[in-house]
């Protein structure tokens, strides 16, 4: 029996309305606010405009975060994804005791961001860290270099805590993509005299397609969603030289008050997400006509 | 197959409606809600002691949600924004709560002043320069600080180093104390605000405190030779390799601990500082002491500089009365205020209470303070939020490479220009 379009209404109402308020409306209110220079509590404002938007040309911060966003990006396609895969193809064995490397590769991805900060933030600490304190042990004489303290290094130091932790996501989801490569494929190709390099080349690698599609997807994703962990680690510190867009949003509307401006900073990484995504799943949908 | 019994969806319904706040609303009619800053290392268990004496006397208990000091200075204008301001909330006297006062978001308290008779518990000078906002008053002084050379006194007795009082004297310390292989200098500027307490000194001890007013006010120039003059004196510390290295990578309490420990000699810091190193077992006048910022130019006045920690009501507070007796209560009892002063390292805003109550190291910085000309909110309580900002960072950037300060004014200039237009 079909159930009836009420009964489907009601059952999707409380998500819809869910969905709504804390999605849609607060989505609409940063549009809307982007064209005020609200500060955030006043309830005075007025509407300026694109004058938000201009202003982006003109801020030294803006262009700077733009660029750490964008580095953060293709960090983000290629370290967890290239790592996740080593550790797929290495793990993908009988060898008895590979699930508790498996376990232990997956942990980090089920701690919180924060957590996984804070751990990083002891591991680079300059003077007692575990980094320098290896440094030091290899060189011969302490070393104590602030990779979170520097201009040049803070984001780089970050994206690498990330990737740690989005690695055991992407092994995973490499490993589920080789349990589905047919064995007499790769049977096949042994027969015919590959090496080990050969098989992984023209065998594996064209057969983890779809599994790399949902790597780099959840990657770039959640590269764009990387607030947490740089909030904890550097705050987009030292002086500005780590922010991300989402950090320089976070900085211009809390901080400094200028919310309208925030505001038109979020649209704008707004409209960069949304358009990664599309041209992504463009080129999705072109792979999966193919593999029809 | 997980079945629920009705007592766990009674729990769940109540959890849900204790998250939604509407159990707390309704069931705890008369109580007061407060946000505050005081967490951890700031005196939480002192200030939760505080409320059930509150509780005590008056009857009404106190819902507090403490949120640590640098995500305090977020959450409560994103509370402000929300309209979901508690009843009563800590705040920085100055051009902090300048701005919530601008904004409509704070109840005046005029009444409730006069009917505690707070002005014969409050200092007049900090009652004047702290409380007032747009011709109204809105805040309560609960504890006020004041910024010192904080000192490790065992090793500065051992490199046989005196407390200086000009800045050539202070200069040969440091050059002693590095000699003797201790770092003579710890900040930990990773979040920024600790460097600012060398930018306030520096600017007030070469060109006054008036200059200041006007720079803070933006009616001066970060591009100002007054300015470069003061960066060019710091940058001179640095160079000399006066203050550890990788300042940027601690946090004030790093700082803190190292001079505790030893490795630095001092750090610039407020009386917190007191608190901490007490809690921590180092006993005042024996493990540490503090001398004041010396002085630099003759003539110009000599000023103190600190913070102030009030209590504010918020315009749309659910219960105005009870929040009008919590913080006139808060100031106005000596044992409060006494036991605040103890826990928390500051000093208290109640004229009555006994200096007995200080240890000798806080009754000298008391003393300092009476015997100043001028007392000056640090840097970001002085200016305008967005202004501190861009200040904030350039001291952060300085430390890292001090090399090209002019070039770093002018760019602060530039950002504070656009930040007073607004």
């Amino acid at each position: 029996m079909q159930p009836s379009i009420l009964w489907r209404a009601v059952f999707l109402a409380p998500p819809l309305a869910v969905f709504g308020l804390i999605v849609v409306w607060p989505l609409l209110d940063s549009f809307f606010y982007s064209f005020t220079n609200w500060n955030g509590f006043d309830p005075n404002y007025r509407f300026v405009g694109f004058e938000n938007f201009t202003k982006v040309t003109s801020d030294p911060l803006f262009l700077h975060a733009v660029i750490n966003t964008l580095i953060w990006i293709v960090a983000a396609i290629l370290m967890p994804t290239l790592a996740g895969l080593a550790l797929a193809l290495l793990l993908d064995t009988s060898v008895r005791g590979a699930w508790v490397f498996k376990s232990i590769f997956y942990l980090p991805i089920c701690l919180s961001a924060i957590v996984v900060g804070q751990i990083w933030t002891w591991i680079y600490q300059p003077d007692w860290g575990l980094l320098n304190t290896a440094i030091g042990a290899v060189q011969g004489a302490p070393f104590t270099f602030a990779w979170l303290a520097r201009p040049l290094t803070a984001l780089g130091s970050v994206i690498v805590a990330w990737s740690w932790q989005q690695t055991g996501l992407a092994m995973v989801i490499f490993l589920a993509g080789l349990t589905s490569i047919p064995h007499d494929l790769v049977e096949a190709a042994d027969i015919e005299g590959a090496t080990r390099w050969q098989r992984i080349r023209y065998v594996v690698l064209p057969l983890l397609r779809p599994a790399t599609v949902v790597v780099v997807a959840l990657m770039v994703i959640n590269s764009l969603k990387g607030f947490d962990i740089l909030y904890i680690m550097t705050g987009g510190g030292p002086f500005n030289s780590s922010d991300t867009l989402a950090m320089h949003m976070y900085n211009e509307s809390f901080k400094k008050y200028h919310m309208g401006y925030g505001s038109a900073i979020s649209v704008i990484l707004f409209i960069m997400t949304l358009t990664i995504i599309l041209v992504y799943f463009r080129q999705l949908r072109k792979v999966d006509e193919i593999n029809d | 197959m997980v079945t629920l019994s009705r007592r766990t969806v009674l729990a769940a319904g109540s959890a849900w409606m204790a998250l939604t706040g509407l159990a707390g609303r309704a069931l705890a009619d008369g109580e007061v809600t407060i946000s505050h800053y005081f967490t951890g290392d700031l005196g939480l268990k002192g200030i939760q002691d505080i409320f059930a004496k509150f509780k005590a006397a008056k009857g009404t208990s106190v819902k507090d949600s403490p949120i640590g000091h640098e995500d305090f200075k977020t959450g409560i204008l994103v509370r402000a924004a929300g309209k979901n301001l508690p009843d009563v909330f800590s705040y920085w006297a100055g051009a902090r709560t300048q701005f919530v006062a601008d904004s409509g978001n704070l109840h005046p308290i005029d009444d409730a002043w006069a009917a505690a008779g707070l002005d014969k518990v409050i200092a007049k000078s900090v009652a004047d320069g702290a409380t007032m906002y747009n011709g109204k008053r809105y805040l309560v002084p609960f504890g006020y600080h004041y910024a010192g050379l904080f000192f490790n006194k065992k090793v500065m007795d051992k490199a046989g180093a005196t407390a200086p009082k000009t800045w050539d004297e202070f200069k040969a310390l440091c050059q002693k104390l590095k000699a003797a292989g201790v770092t003579p200098i710890a900040l930990g500027s990773k979040n920024r605000w600790p460097a600012q307490f060398w930018f306030d000194y520096l600017v007030l001890r070469t060109a006054g405190p008036e200059y200041r007013a006007k720079l803070m006010a933006g009616k001066a120039s970060y591009s100002d030779p007054e300015v470069k003059k003061a960066f060019a004196a710091w940058k001179e510390l640095i160079d000399a390799g006066y203050f550890v290295p990788n300042a940027n990578a601690d946090d004030w309490t790093d700082a803190a601990d190292k001079v505790a420990k030893g490795t630095a000699a001092m750090t610039l810091m407020g009386t917190w500082i007191t608190g901490y190193w007490n809690g921590n077992g180092l006993k005042p006048g024996e493990d540490y002491d503090f001398y004041p910022f010396p002085t630099m130019t003759a003539g110009v006045p000599n000023a103190v500089v600190g913070p102030v920690d009030g209590l504010v009501i918020s315009a749309n507070a659910a219960n105005v009365k009870g929040a009008e007796e919590l913080i006139t209560f808060m100031v106005s009892d000596k044992d409060v205020q006494a036991s605040w002063a103890k826990i928390q390292g500051a000093l208290s805003a109640n004229v009555n209470v006994d200096p007995a109550n200080y240890t000798p190291v806080m009754k000298r910085a008391l003393d300092t303070i009476k015997g100043a000309e001028a007392f000056a909110f640090n840097y970001d309580l002085a200016t305008p939020p967005p202004v501190a900002e861009v200040g904030l960072s350039m001291f952060a950037k300085f430390m890292d490479a001090p090399a090209n300060y002019e070039a770093m004014l002018d760019d602060a200039q530039k950002a504070a220009t656009e930040a007073f237009k607004k």
